[in-house]
């Protein structure tokens, strides 16, 4: 089911991307996942208004009141704020919802990119038999899986000095951790919810995402920047980007700007 | 809202377990049997160790590694040179080529292992007079003496899987690339290339001739002459992965669709129409005295006689990927994802052991 559905088709749009532009497999991701992009654009909106809804709250009169009057009752503002949520139509999960939905993505891909370079036995005898008749695979296999200084089938690292410097896994955590902060919305108080949980994602998913760019093929690497870049562009380009969050004590310089 | 942080932390952790737990899979699943034999023992390579397995009672006798390492993984069958020692090479993150005692598992002395490779050893290596041939995934075949030193290598710029074959004077070694080169081992340097029409992941057979029987993933069985041209070509219904076997005037080979093929060496034309065992054929079929012996992805082996009919089946657990192996008596066989990692059959194809190591 899982690969009927998903690894399957993801192996053959890669393959067919490799094969229209000229045999270049990182390019070929990189396609892939502006393809991506778009079609989780619906999301990614959806993503946004939540986003913006969160920051109007942050300056809206009847929630500072309540923020107020239950500052001492943590159980009591966060039933007042789960109301407010619910006749606002905000959702707090929107914000999250399209770095999760990446996860079935990422995992199909990660297969994706291992079957279609086939780098041992079994995974060429199981390419064999995913490839849909449109493609003439006898033609373009073995698949270059050179892009740049990087073997896109195998973890990446740079010698330097001696040490293995795994150049990629660094950019990803950098790049995750920039898209999540520009995205996270301005708050009010310190102890919000929101506000933890966004901090929460902010450090867990750069630290993830940086893990498996450290163990994985470099592919995957690939996929993430682009896909971080192109949200970093997104976000920028439609004004939502919140820049501030980038500097150091840059959500307490919008807090305090906010609550004034 | 505590009920929803911890819902995304679950939600990550899950997602970072699932992920690893492809990766694992993926690990394990990667892995493929390569099987040789003496008069004594069989060698098997597989997975993250290789075994020296007794024939006589099919007990072990040794592994190596004696702890499984992560970084060593065992896909290539082994080889016994003239001297005496197993290589084998690892598809691990070593990149290592292991010189072993057949009747120890320990590793020899000298400059073993050669680590000079950047890649994974997926072909074994061919073993002319005093000098070793290993192609190795990075493209490169590596010629190195008995004691591991490397004497010379020629980078053909793409894997290369297929042990080599040799006439006494040139090596010809065949590559993912579709291309099959002639090196001279006296010039260090390719005398001749040929482009076929497809990926070449097994390896080429040499008649008396000279003539290169290739089998190719453009489903194509091709001849090529001593001097680099293609003397003709037989179509397949499926991709060719093992390299045929020549017996007298014919060529037999299995192909990924499932047929059992035959053809004639000097004119590439069928004498038989293919037979269709029980599923895809990766190994080289064995040739004995009496008929062949192929194992199918189904888990069977074959006895086929040469007018392709079925002597005996034999069912057995699990996938057969690698060639099987004459020891003896006995028919070696190595499925893969089943209880036991090596079975042995007498010549009626009844079992006489299997071997399932202890953890």
């Amino acid at each position: 089911m899982w690969d009927t559905y998903i690894v399957i088709p993801l192996t053959n749009l890669l393959l067919w991307i490799y094969e229209i532009i000229g045999h270049n497999f990182g390019m070929a991701i990189i396609l892939f996942t502006i393809l991506i992009r778009l079609v989780t654009w619906p999301l990614n909106a959806q993503q946004m208004k939540g986003a913006q809804g969160m920051q109007e709250l942050q300056s809206d009169k009847e929630w500072q009141a309540i923020q107020k009057k239950y500052a001492k009752d943590k159980e009591k503002l966060a039933q007042e704020q789960m109301r407010i949520y619910k006749e606002r139509g905000i959702s707090p999960f929107a914000s999250c919802l399209p770095t999760l939905i990446q996860f079935p993505i990422i995992i199909g891909l990660y297969q994706a990119i291992i079957r279609a370079l086939a780098a041992t036995p079994l995974s060429l005898l199981n390419l064999s038999r995913s490839i849909y008749p449109f493609l003439n695979v006898a033609n373009i296999f073995p698949l270059n899986s050179r892009f740049l200084w990087m073997d896109l089938g195998r973890p990446e690292s740079i010698p330097v000095f001696g040490f293995a410097l795994p150049t990629l896994a660094i950019i990803v955590a950098l790049t995750t951790y920039i898209q999540s902060k520009l995205t996270m919305p301005a708050t009010s108080t310190g102890g919000d919810q929101s506000a933890m949980m966004g901090n929460m994602m902010s450090i867990y998913m750069p630290l993830l995402l940086g893990y498996f760019a450290l163990t994985f093929a470099s592919g995957l690497s690939v996929y993430f920047i682009t896909s971080n870049l192109l949200g970093i562009v997104q976000y920028g380009t439609m004004g939502k980007a919140n820049w501030r969050n980038l500097l150091p004590g840059g959500n307490k310089v919008a807090k305090s700007t906010k609550t004034k | 809202m505590k009920v929803r942080r911890f819902s995304l932390i679950i939600l990550v952790v899950l997602a970072a377990l699932l992920l690893s737990s492809c990766s694992g899979a993926a690990m394990r699943g990667s892995s493929w049997s390569g099987l040789a034999a003496d008069d004594s023992m069989a060698y098997l390579a597989d997975g993250n160790l290789v075994y020296g397995v007794s024939l006589s009672d099919g007990r072990e006798a040794w592994r190596y590694p004696e702890k499984a390492d992560s970084k060593k993984q065992f896909f290539s069958t082994p080889v016994l040179t003239p001297d005496g020692q197993l290589l084998v090479g690892s598809a691990g993150s070593d990149n290592g080529l292991f010189s072993l005692d057949p009747k120890t598992g320990k590793e020899n002395g000298n400059n073993w292992p050669f680590v000079g490779a950047k890649d994974r050893w997926i072909a074994s290596p061919l073993v002319v007079n005093d000098t070793i041939y290993a192609p190795n995934g990075d493209g490169s075949l590596y010629a190195l003496d008995l004691k591991g030193n490397l004497l010379w290598s020629k980078d053909l710029g793409s894997a290369l899987w297929g042990q080599p074959v040799s006439d006494g004077k040139l090596v010809y070694v065949a590559a993912l690339n579709h291309i099959v080169y002639a090196l001279d081992p006296q010039k260090e340097d390719i005398v001749w290339q040929i482009k076929l029409g497809g990926a070449i992941p097994g390896s080429p057979t040499i008649g008396p001739d000279g003539t290169l029987y290739v089998g190719t993933f453009g489903s194509k069985l091709e001849a090529v002459s001593s001097k680099g041209q293609v003397l003709w070509s037989a179509d397949t219904q499926g991709w060719i992965w093992g390299g045929p076997v020549l017996d007298g005037d014919s060529l037999y080979f299995g192909d990924l669709d499932g047929y059992f093929n035959n053809v004639n060496a000097t004119t590439g034309k069928q004498d038989w129409a293919p037979v269709q065992p029980d599923g895809p054929i990766v190994g080289s079929p064995l040739a004995l005295p009496d008929y062949f012996v192929v194992g199918t992805e189904s888990g069977t082996v074959f006895a086929i006689d040469r007018q392709g009919k079925t002597v005996w089946d034999q069912p057995l657990t699990g996938k057969i990927y690698s060639a099987p192996v004459s020891a003896g008596d006995l028919i070696l066989v190595a499925p893969m994802e089943a209880d036991f990692v090596l079975a042995a059959l007498d010549k009626n194809g009844t079992q006489v052991w299997k071997f399932t190591p202890q953890k």
